[in-house]
């Protein structure tokens, strides 16, 4: 089922005419090559469920914050080595994914360790799935014996600039995200509710899933987590430098 | 067993006497009984061997030793603008030549000098500028009444000195030495010279560690001697190279002669300083010179403090923390533009975790407490800054370092031209426009003046430094800015010489311009073309010690051969090492040496030179008195260009206790009198009358013995006994 949300009647041609606009205000900008994007992998497996969505989160960063990202979503082969140029990458599907060969996780292991981020999106958002199977099993030959582990509540994740209670997608059926720890940093970060679906839209501009069983209160938490999650990947953990404490803990307590 | 002989003579005698004791002729009795104790007595004579010793004695005259200070605080004035106390005791000697010659008569006199070892001295030729370098007065005491000669008895010992000691003594007499001074068994006279000036503050002893942190607190513990004084407050004041850093006051109150102090404060920047200690001079103080001591202390950094404030997140940002942040050296305050105005988080206020940017405290009232002030792709304007763009010129030239890394907010795109910043910052900008970033892609190239900059050595090997560099990956666009200032430096440009990295100097500090926001290419970039990110972690590792003056990459260089010179001793000297900013040795470069000190900050030329082919040099600066002295080192080319400037401090004090503990001691030699049962005297006391011991000491010259028993006469007394007194028993009838 499609719902529309009238408060963002935005087409995809739109969505990137106003990005295109975001990105102008900044006159004497850079380029693509400044902003941040995505890179969606390419593996054996359905890699793009959610086309649109990786570009609906970029648009919504760039509105709600001070990060410039790029509309394009540039989709790319572990194997290439233009990965390095997108320090975040999503890794996701709906479904199991035929298993990487061992070059491609030697890669992927090397993208991690030199500061990559990689966010594992199950897109089915249905618990011990084909997609978290595959998912659990690339984390431990990335770091063989590692496991993901779940994200404490009080991890920075929920605090890099909205203040978060807990994960959102467009399914409630996992508790907390999981991700594993490389060099003091998440690194990987496992969501199993489908955190990208909750942003997609089709090319009228209409949400492409209903948000279950939160409604739109939850999509907008959703939302709040990928920007979240966006933040983390490139502030990492200031919002735990001492000056922030304070604030925090005063509006944690409201 | 002479016991043995007698009880067995006695017995025989009694068993004998035994025999007839019943018989009613009491004279026959005894003749019998007198007879044979005769005998024994004879026999017990040949056991015993007596004879006569003959002995010429003659009587002994007793020793006294004579002891006069020859250590180096005599040299110190006996009186307030007196005669020094070695004068006073020559003086002395002279005086009392006839007293001397008495006791000479009565006693053996045994003169010696003494500091920290005892020798032999003459009266008559005391010095009148005493050198030796400690005072050990138990020693010399031991030791001469040890070294008499001939074995003749110990009359007495006279001491006469300041009674400064530095060695055993210099706490007070002690059980041990007491008992030690007991065993001699004769009086100590003790002469306290200089004893008319006891009025005297000393800073005795100044404790500090040899360096320390910037922004962490430093004790100084000050040991503060006062002697003569009833009732004072003295303000103890620690001073850097003349000014106030730290202050307090004791209440001297005579009850007590020794007054700890501790000293504290921040150093506020590193490098090495001179610092003074001192107490005031009041009027008819014994000594001035001891009213203060300097020291060099070394202030370096525990961690490098740096303010990262940063436009808005981005991978260029996260890299840059992720390496910071990774640095135990560094310590990292960042400030991120996470929303701008425009902006619309679709939530409240409380539902964020941002805070407001507190420029008023980082900017005003934190900024000099930073090493290292980067500006990341960050545009003032909408933060109404402007008040604080003055501040932060003045936080560079006053010895700040500051870098500005390019983006769409910086340099000319982030308005700064026409304002403070650009002032100090290695290139001048142009009006805010479309020109004001290139987005051609840079390919690096190092310049002439980066294959020399630590900024940019990313290999110690020429080739490869440049290879390396040559290697990394395009850099997408570059921020694009008007002529360079003078004595700034391009080290890296794009291949068609677009500058992409320019340092330079502003004042005293130093300023990096990076003109792009992708140096995180030269790191994850680069890793993905299997070039790992050691060039990115090398370069603002680099860049970093270099903006922040590490002493390593510094290019010109001061060292004063020691940390404390002696006065009179060698003078001071200076090695210099001279590179220009380029890092190239500045050989044949002219080499001036100002000096202050922490009394007359005005700096005097102390010196000049002329740097080797290698760019070194050493400069020899004429003898200074005590103070401590900070030396600035000037080099310039030969047509009068200015090369650098270096600087370093060292003090010229007395190294020896002898010279710093040098007032007056009399409370010692009061001591050492009463645990020998001597006294102290007055200069006017004659020592001939003094109360010596005089012991009774024979000399045995020749010695005869005369044996008395071995002699004929003894035996045939012995025979005729016997014989009587067997022939009168046969006679009378007895067995």
């Amino acid at each position: 089922m499609r719902l529309r949300y009238p408060c963002a009647m935005l087409s995809r041609r739109t969505l990137l005419g106003s990005v295109a606009a975001l990105a102008a205000r900044r006159v004497f900008a850079f380029g693509d090559a400044a902003r941040v994007s995505f890179a969606q992998i390419r593996h054996a497996g359905r890699w793009d469920p959610r086309p649109d969505g990786l570009s609906r989160l970029a648009w919504e960063i760039s509105k709600r914050t001070s990060i410039e990202t790029s509309p394009v979503v540039k989709s790319i082969a572990l194997a290439d080595p233009d990965l390095f140029r997108y320090p975040f990458s999503v890794f996701s599907s709906d479904q199991a994914v035929p298993a990487p060969a061992d070059s491609e996780i030697a890669e992927l292991r090397r993208y991690l360790s030199y500061g990559g981020y990689l966010l594992l999106d199950d897109a089915s958002a249905a618990r011990g799935s084909g997609f978290e199977q595959s998912a659990r099993q690339i984390v431990s030959r990335i770091v063989p014996g590692g496991q993901l582990a779940r994200v404490p509540r009080d991890h920075v994740l929920y605090k890099s600039f909205y203040l978060l209670d807990g994960p959102a997608g467009r399914v409630a059926s996992t508790p907390d995200l999981e991700g594993l720890e490389l060099g003091g940093r998440l690194a990987i970060l496992y969501s199993g509710n489908d955190l990208v679906g909750a942003l997609a839209r089709d090319s009228l501009g209409t949400w492409e899933f209903e948000v279950t069983p939160g409604g739109e209160l939850q999509r907008e938490k959703a939302i709040r987590l990928g920007v979240n999650v966006a933040m983390y990947a490139l502030c990492l953990d200031y919002k735990e430098d001492q000056v922030h404490i304070p604030f925090i803990m005063k509006r944690r307590r409201i | 067993m002479l016991a043995l002989a007698v009880a067995a003579l006695g017995a025989a005698v009694w068993l004998s006497f035994r025999g007839f004791r019943s018989d009613p002729a009491g004279p026959r009795r005894f003749a019998l009984l007198a007879f044979r104790l005769a005998a024994a007595l004879l026999v017990l004579v040949l056991l015993l061997e007596p004879g006569i010793e003959l002995r010429a004695e003659s009587r002994v005259r007793a020793r006294v030793a004579l002891l006069f200070d020859t250590s180096r605080s005599m040299k110190f004035p006996a009186s307030p603008a007196g005669p020094t106390r070695a004068d006073e005791l020559i003086r002395w000697a002279g005086q009392h030549q006839g007293d001397l010659a008495q006791l000479a008569g009565r006693f053996q006199v045994d003169v010696y000098g003494f500091d920290r070892d005892l020798q032999p001295a003459e009266l008559g030729r005391l010095p009148a500028d005493p050198q030796g370098s400690a005072t050990d007065i138990l020693a010399a005491v031991t030791s001469a009444a040890s070294s008499g000669t001939g074995g003749r008895p110990l009359a007495g010992i006279f001491v006469a000195s300041d009674g400064t000691d530095n060695a055993e003594l210099s706490q007070g007499l002690s059980p041990a030495a007491a008992a030690e001074l007991r065993k001699l068994n004769a009086p100590l006279f003790a002469l306290p010279v200089g004893a008319q000036a006891l009025k005297d503050l000393a800073v005795e002893k100044v404790a500090v560690d040899d360096f320390a942190f910037v922004r962490n607190q430093v004790t100084v513990d000050v040991l503060v001697t006062a002697r003569g004084f009833s009732s004072i407050d003295v303000p103890v004041v620690l001073r850097r190279e003349g000014q106030v850093v730290a202050q307090k006051t004791i209440h001297v109150d005579g009850s007590h002669s020794k007054y700890e102090v501790k000293l504290t404060f921040v150093p506020d920047r590193t490098g090495k300083f001179a610092f003074t200690v001192s107490v005031p001079v009041y009027e008819g103080e014994a000594i001035a010179q001891n009213n203060a001591r300097s020291f060099v202390l070394k202030v370096i950094r525990d961690r490098v403090r740096v303010l990262l404030v940063v436009g808005r997140p981005s991978w260029d940002v996260r890299f840059l923390r992720q390496l910071l942040k990774k640095d135990p050296n560094v310590d990292l305050i960042s400030f991120f533009i996470l929303r701008t105005p425009g902006d619309d988080p679709h939530s409240s206020q409380d539902e964020l975790s941002l805070i407001p940017f507190p420029t008023q405290e980082i900017f005003q009232e934190q900024l000099k407490t930073f090493d290292l002030v980067i500006f990341q792709n960050f545009n003032h304007r909408p933060y109404r800054m402007s008040q604080y763009l003055d501040g932060i010129a003045a936080y560079v030239r006053d010895g700040g370092a500051f870098a500005m890394i390019g983006g769409d907010q910086s340099f000319s795109a982030g308005d700064y031209a026409g304002t403070p910043i650009e002032d100090v910052l290695p290139v001048s900008l142009l009006p805010p426009g479309p020109t004001a970033v290139d987005e051609t892609p840079a390919q690096l190239r190092l310049t002439d003046a980066g294959r020399r900059h630590p900024v940019t050595e990313l290999a110690t090997s020429g080739p490869q430094n440049e290879t390396l560099w040559s290697a990394l990956p395009r850099l997408p666009g570059l921020n694009t800015t008007g002529p360079l200032k003078g004595g700034a430096q391009v080290l890296l440009q794009s291949g068609e010489g677009r500058p992409v990295l320019v340092v330079g100097e502003a004042g005293r500090g130093r300023v990096m311009a990076l003109l792009s926001d992708s140096s995180w290419y030269w790191s994850f970039v680069a890793a993905g073309a299997q070039q790992g990110p050691r060039a990115y972690e090398t370069f603002w590792h680099s860049a970093i010690r270099w903006l922040v003056r590490d002493p390593a990459l510094t290019p010109m260089r001061v060292a004063a051969e020691r940390l404390s010179f002696e006065p009179g001793g060698d003078p001071p000297a200076l090695d210099v090492q001279v590179r220009g900013s380029d890092y190239g040795a500045a050989g044949g470069a002219q080499i001036s040496v100002v000096a202050s000190s922490a009394t007359n900050p005005a700096p005097r030329p102390m010196g000049a030179a002329l740097a080797g082919p290698d760019g070194n040099a050493r400069v020899v600066l004429p003898p200074l008195p005590a103070g401590a002295y900070k030396a600035t080192v000037t080099a310039k080319r030969a047509d009068g260009a200015v090369i650098g400037e270096a600087e370093d401090a060292f003090v010229v004090a007395p190294a020896s206790r002898e010279l710093i503990e040098a007032a007056p001691r009399p409370d010692i030699l009061q001591a050492l009198a009463e645990a020998t049962k001597g006294r102290v005297i007055d200069a006017s006391d004659a020592l001939a009358t003094l109360p010596w011991r005089d012991p009774e000491r024979v000399e045995v010259g020749q010695r005869t013995s005369k044996p008395l028993w071995d002699n004929w006469k003894v035996l045939v007394v012995l025979c005729l006994v016997v014989g009587a007194e067997w022939t009168l028993r046969r006679r009378w009838g007895y067995a």
